[in-house]
């Protein structure tokens, strides 16, 4: 590599995503092409000469992909194997046994990926201190190997009892079946996690399993293209912690891409926020089915490792314990239909257009109104120059599809579209409300980024709606998520479940705990290529609870020796914050021990924008009332083109910003102000 | 829909949003202010509105014990304090079946909503105290045979006048229970909830009006009831009928037996449990409110599983049943255990409807909550206690197997103990968690799911004690339209020198170092012959060994060999 070009791409349903920052000239850009479902490979390569990227120029490589949780979603995984301590082959089918659709008579869980007789149990038993109780019978594991290959079996998991403890006999159990079954992708649960709980870790270790071969196929083919193109750079890929990876960890580990997308969005806007002085965020993605939030508090991006892939408030998904950045999603997007339910009531989704009919107004044979429609209908996007004009949408299909709704309700067809608009935001309003609270927070304290295609047209309406401070939509919103995985940094998250009474523990234990802990993430970083002097130390946190709890609750805790002083207080006060109260004279339990270790490489600055000449706005009549209240009826109001907008701008609603691929909508009372990076700060 | 109410349709939706939000802040509230780890992690407890007669507008709850009591609850707060009498800052409370509710653990805290001088809703919610007082600790003594052995009762009273909480109530409740820290808190979380709940709904009355608001609370309601209507249409009518027994009530084990006879018309679900037992000893026992919310919660399964709770929904439905049976039990007999109790109502109904409404109702299934507890005093005299429900075998339905160890009808979002966790709480070592396969049982075209083995070994030098009420321990869940049935519930203590012992409801057994406690719950009853049974289906049961060659031969007659044969000459 001869240049300065960092490089990121984002492979989504319908685009190939790639933006990329020259160090040289500062300059940032972006490109798309369509997405290849075929060949994924094909849409990067795409994607890359599209933006005119001098791949032998290309200094690093960052690659957003959905494979791994396509692959799974749907079942094009391998045919996998299970190895478990005896008398627990059934937990991976049972579950926790919890009904959340709970008057569904009918009810069935989620199907186990692999089926019982593919479910090996072996002698061996660890205690839940690690000692070991009965040895692993090693002799056993011929005939597990011989079934297994008899059967066609490309990828084995092993979780055995208690082995976040001590991961001894999943180590030598994962060894035999290197050596009996070459060839064979095996995971061991500890490889991938380090949390207590059967169930859950036996699930991540089957999805790990089930994917491995698969991800391994991807990257080797994307790895060959690009290098055959002239790319001799390392590759990242973005993990759902919000950091990057190595292929080659990714490769292991590939569970760790799960959220691969999605998350950069959320870095994304937390990284903005610390450009701009803004600590606590609401990060909110509407796209094309669903709207996403996540609630960013002192700059820190919320990562967990209870992460559910499929779960929905009617099914309890498959556990998957590793660090996923905390991400929610909350309701209707630009898709999603407008309908009646069986009880006549107006309802928006969740069934979606999805891209293909999609929206009425799209032309494609879509006649469902959708929230896009309403947007059309009511003026406020311009179907003229749909799409940053790739599209041309008919605005007489959006309203012919809102006939039947006005009809039924006995309006017209703008009163029905501007009340769509309405609810959609008091929905998206009620569930942001209800995720501040439940996280012990006040939405009043927070501003709202707003982004994806649809975020920005419905931003102000819903932060004022919330009592948000302010609105902030950064530049390139509908591709934030590509945008923000040029600004991640390789990182390594750790958990270890240790169940300690803190009135007995031994602080030089814990010490040497989290000592190991961080020495295999510097590790882990130092053999994907990063130079040692450039990982920081690790950042590290404690969950823990009141003895008698089951759920706990997270503390950060200060660099330099582990010490017990203080620990009490932070963990009561914690708690108080969380849960309103503290019980001061309960004993206090350890549960895990965290490290996040990142990697601190050099990323593109935020330059300021450039100034532009600014241009006179169009004027367009538009519906607003759903927002702003008052008369029926359009008005006129200016549309600034948003390349027009020079930094330090100053406009009064109400106004429309128009740019590629979405519409910002500035209402009546709100003022607009163009920042010195670019972004569009609304506040009242 | 042209309605004569004078507000706009979205004007009413977004009420309406705002309303059932309000029920998810309450369960967030008091889900966070709590002390005790039955409402914080099982989830036991509900919360919501009603409107001034009592009306449920909206509800948020984790179980479906509560689909039902908040409109006997309230109701029998009116009946000591009418409404004139109200005052804005008011707090009622009221528990147990002769309150309207449950037992005595499930305490209704219950706040008048005023709009200036109109009393126009009520917020409620409904907790389980941890702890009560009475006979042992956690109050619920399955052995128990009169009310008073089963904690406080709070009679419909007013816990606090125009604001202000009379402090000698909280005293005599903090004087009578064993952890009253906890107890005082779920108290304090109760009310927290609650007027979380008053302050939203004057934010709402605020801006959108109280015209708005009341117009949406009928919008509600009546919006609940067409979507019944337009479901119960599609109920054939008839009279159904069906017959049950409940096994044991906790002081003896003869069956109880229970029937129910239901009518659908197309605009009507009447229940009829007259015939039923009278009143038992024991404490498996339910009082009406219990019985209403048994009944509401079939309903809803059968009408509209995923819609939101509220009164409209249940307008069609209609029960009948006398005073005095073990289904309306009359103070002072006792109902602690009533979920035992109240869990075949909904099974009477669902098995006299389940041969009509194939797509919604299964088989029959393990249907008790199986709830035991193993426990015991650790050397240093601190107590320790394991309590889990277990998950159980569901029946088969018309086109699907039927599910295997799932969680009971009686709750909900409930989830069973790791064992990596029990072995870390508690002086025991889980030996397995497994499908009751070898049970056999259920088998059917659709066969039925399977129960679980769950075996937790003694390693406390101390020995513990087992308490555990199995019901479905003599009675096996039901098989339809030729489907065999399913197998039973059951309790069985392994000494170390192999000694058995088994049952269904057991108090305070004595366990020694290495006795072996196992926990086995029934599989489902099967739906069709199982001569009809898919040989692809039989091949994969066979090779998944959750049917033994034995069990093949026995139901669907064919030998292991042959089927082998034939799937794989396919």
């Amino acid at each position: 590599m001869s240049g300065d070009i960092r490089v990121a791409v984002d492979i989504g349903g319908t685009f190939t995503d790639v933006v990329a920052f020259d160090g040289a000239s500062g300059r940032i850009w972006e490109a798309k092409a369509s997405t290849v479902p075929a060949d994924f490979a094909r849409g990067v390569t795409d994607a890359l000469a599209a933006g005119e990227v001098d791949l032998s120029a290309v200094a690093a490589f960052i690659h957003g992909t959905t494979v791994v949780i396509n692959a799974i979603t749907q079942r094009r995984g391998v045919k996998t194997a299970l190895v478990t301590t005896r008398g627990f082959r059934d937990a991976l089918e049972i579950g926790r046994g919890n009904r959340p659709d709970m008057y569904n008579l009918r009810f069935r869980k989620p199907a186990p990926f692999v089926p019982r007789r593919h479910r090996f149990e072996i002698d061996e038993r660890t205690g839940p201190n690690g000692d070991e109780i009965r040895p692993v019978d090693l002799a056993a594991f011929g005939e597990i190997a011989d079934r297994c290959r008899e059967d066609g079996i490309e990828a084995v998991a092993v979780c055995l009892l208690h082995a976040y403890a001590n991961p001894d006999h999943e180590r030598q159990a994962a060894g035999r079946l290197r050596e009996l079954l070459p060839g064979i992708a095996v995971t061991a649960s500890t490889d991938v996690t380090r949390e207590w709980r059967e169930y859950e870790r036996t699930s991540t270790a089957v999805l790990n399993a089930y994917v491995q071969p698969i991800l391994d196929r991807y990257l080797a083919n994307l790895e060959e293209r690009l290098a055959a193109a002239g790319m001799d750079a390392p590759m990242f890929a973005m993990r759902s912690n919000g950091g990057t990876g190595s292929f080659q960890a990714a490769r292991e580990q590939p569970i760790q891409l799960i959220e691969s997308g999605p998350v950069a969005g959320i870095t994304g806007a937390a990284l903005m926020g610390e450009v701009i002085g803004e600590e606590n965020l609401i990060a909110l993605d509407i796209g094309g089915t669903t709207a996403k939030c996540a609630l960013i508090e002192g700059g820190e991006v919320p990562v967990t490792t209870e992460y559910k892939l499929e779960w929905s408030p009617l099914s309890p998904g498959y556990p998957v314990k590793a660090p996923v950045v905390d991400i929610v999603e909350i309701g209707a997007g630009g898709g999603s239909i407008v309908h009646f339910d069986a009880g006549g009531a107006l309802r928006i989704g969740p069934i979606s257009a999805g891209a293909d009919p999609g929206p009425a107004c799209y032309g494609r044979g879509g006649i469902n109104p959708t929230v896009t429609d309403a947007l059309v209908v009511s003026g406020l996007l311009d179907a003229d120059r749909f799409l940053g004009g790739r599209l041309k949408a008919d605005a007489s299909l959006a309203r012919a599809a809102f006939e039947p709704i006005a009809a039924r309700l006995g309006v017209d067809v703008d009163a029905a579209a501007a009340g769509v608009l309405a609810l959609m935001a008091e929905q998206t309003v009620d569930a942001l409300k209800l995720i501040s609270i439940r996280r012990g927070h006040d939405p009043r304290d927070f501003s709202l980024v707003a982004f994806g295609g649809g975020g920005p047209v419905h931003a102000c309406a819903i932060a004022a709606e919330l009592g948000a401070r302010r609105v902030i939509i950064p530049p390139f919103p509908a591709t934030f998520s590509a945008w923000g995985m040029l600004m991640t940094r390789p990182r390594v998250d750790r958990v270890q479940t240790r169940v300690l009474s803190l009135d007995r523990l031994d602080p030089a234990a814990v010490e040497a705990l989290f000592a190991e802990m961080e020495w295999s993430s510097r590790e882990e970083l130092v053999r994907q290529g990063l130079d040692p002097d450039a990982i920081g130390p690790s950042r590290r946190s404690l969950d823990m609870r009141y003895k008698g709890q089951e759920h706990t609750v997270q503390a950060p805790i200060d660099g330099g020796a582990f010490t017990l002083d203080g620990l009490p207080q932070r963990f009561h006060e914690r708690h108080r914050r969380r849960y309103t109260f503290a019980l001061e004279d309960t004993p206090i339990e350890l549960v895990n021990l965290r490290t996040i270790t990142v990697a601190d490489i050099p990323l593109p600055a935020i330059a300021d924008a450039e100034p532009v000449e600014g241009a006179r706005p169009r004027m367009r009549r538009v519906d607003i009332r759903h927002a702003a209240g008052g008369a029926a009826g359009k008005i006129e109001i200016p549309v600034h083109d948003r390349g027009a907008l020079a930094p330090g701008t100053h406009l009064a609603g109400p106004l429309l910003v128009e740019e590629a691929a979405t519409t910002t909508l500035v209402l009546p009372g709100q003022s607009l102000e163009v920042d010195r990076v670019g972004n569009l700060v609304i506040s009242w | 829909m042209h309605s004569t109410r004078t507000s706009d349709v979205f004007t009413r939706e977004i009420v309406r949003s705002k309303l059932l939000a309000i029920a998810s802040e309450m369960g967030v509230v008091l889900a966070r202010t709590s002390m005790s780890p039955i409402v914080y992690e099982v989830l036991d407890f509900a919360c919501g509105l009603a409107d001034a007669e009592g009306r449920v507008i909206a509800q948020d709850n984790g179980l479906c014990l509560f689909t039902g009591t908040f409109r006997p609850q309230i109701e029998s707060i009116l009946r000591r304090h009418p409404v004139a009498a109200m005052r804005p800052g008011d707090i009622y409370m009221t528990n147990g079946g002769a309150g309207g509710g449950t037992h005595a653990n499930d305490v209704a805290i219950v706040i008048p909503v005023f709009a200036g001088e109109r009393m126009i809703a009520f917020s409620i919610s409904v907790t389980h105290w941890m702890e009560l007082g009475g006979k042992v600790l956690g109050s619920l003594a399955p052995d128990s045979t009169e009310v008073f052995q089963e904690g406080m009762q709070f009679p419909q009273i007013r816990l606090a006048r125009e604001g202000v909480i009379d402090e000698e109530i909280v005293e005599i409740i903090r004087a009578n229970v064993r952890l009253p820290i906890m107890t005082i808190g779920d108290l304090t979380a109760g009310i927290a909830a609650g007027r979380i709940a008053e302050r939203r709904l004057d934010e709402i009355i605020g801006r959108y009006g109280l015209d708005t608001t009341l117009e949406t609370f009928e919008e509600i309601l009546d919006h609940g009831e067409r979507l019944a209507l337009d479901a119960l249409k599609r109920v054939p009518p008839g009279v159904y009928e069906a017959t049950d027994a409940i096994d044991g009530d906790g002081i003896t084990t003869d069956p109880i037996p229970v029937r129910v006879r239901v009518e659908v018309t197309p605009d009507r679900m009447i229940c009829d449990f007259t015939g039923s037992s009278p009143q038992v000893q024991g404490p498996v026992n339910c009082a009406r409110g219990a019985l209403m919310s048994a009944c509401k919660t079939i309903f809803k399964g059968i009408v509209a599983p995923q819609a939101p709770s509220n009164e409209g929904l249940f307008r069609p439905l209609e029960v009948i049943c006398p005073e005095g049976t073990v289904f309306t039990a009359i103070r002072p007999r006792p109902t602690g255990w009533y979920f035992e109790g109240s869990a075949f109502a909904t099974e009477l109904v669902w098995k006299a409807l389940a041969p009509v409404l194939p797509q919604r109702l299964s088989a029959g299934s393990y249907v008790s909550l199986a709830a035991c507890y193993i426990g015991g005093v650790h050397a240093n005299g601190e107590y320790w206690v394991m309590g889990t429900p277990q998950d159980g075998g569901w029946g088969a339905s018309i086109d699907d197997d039927g599910e295997s160890g799932l969680i009971a009808t009686t709750d909900g979002d409930t989830f069973n103990y790791p064992a990596e966790v029990v072995e870390h709480a508690f002086p025991l070592a889980m030996e397995c968690n497994r499908l009751n396969v070898e049970a056999g049982g259920g088998a059917g075209r659709q066969r039925g799911g399977f129960g679980t083995i769950r075996e937790y070994r003694v390693t406390s030098p101390e020995g513990a004690s087992l308490l555990a009420s199995l019901g479905r321990s003599a009675t096996v869940p039901w098989g339809i339209d030729g489907g065999i049935d399913g197998t039973i519930n059951y309790w069985e203590v392994v000494r170390t020198n192999g000694e058995r012992q088994s049952g269904g409801r057991v108090t305070g057994l004595s366990l020694q170092p290495g006795d072996v406690v196992r926990l086995v719950t029934g599989n489902g009853g099967g739906w069709g012959d199982p001569g009809e049974r898919p040989v692809e289906s039989l091949f994969d049961d066979l090779l998944d060994g959750y049917l033994s060659p034995g069990e093949l031969e026995r139901h669907y007659g064919r030998a292991a060999a042959d089927v082998l044969a034939l799937e794989n000459a396919r």
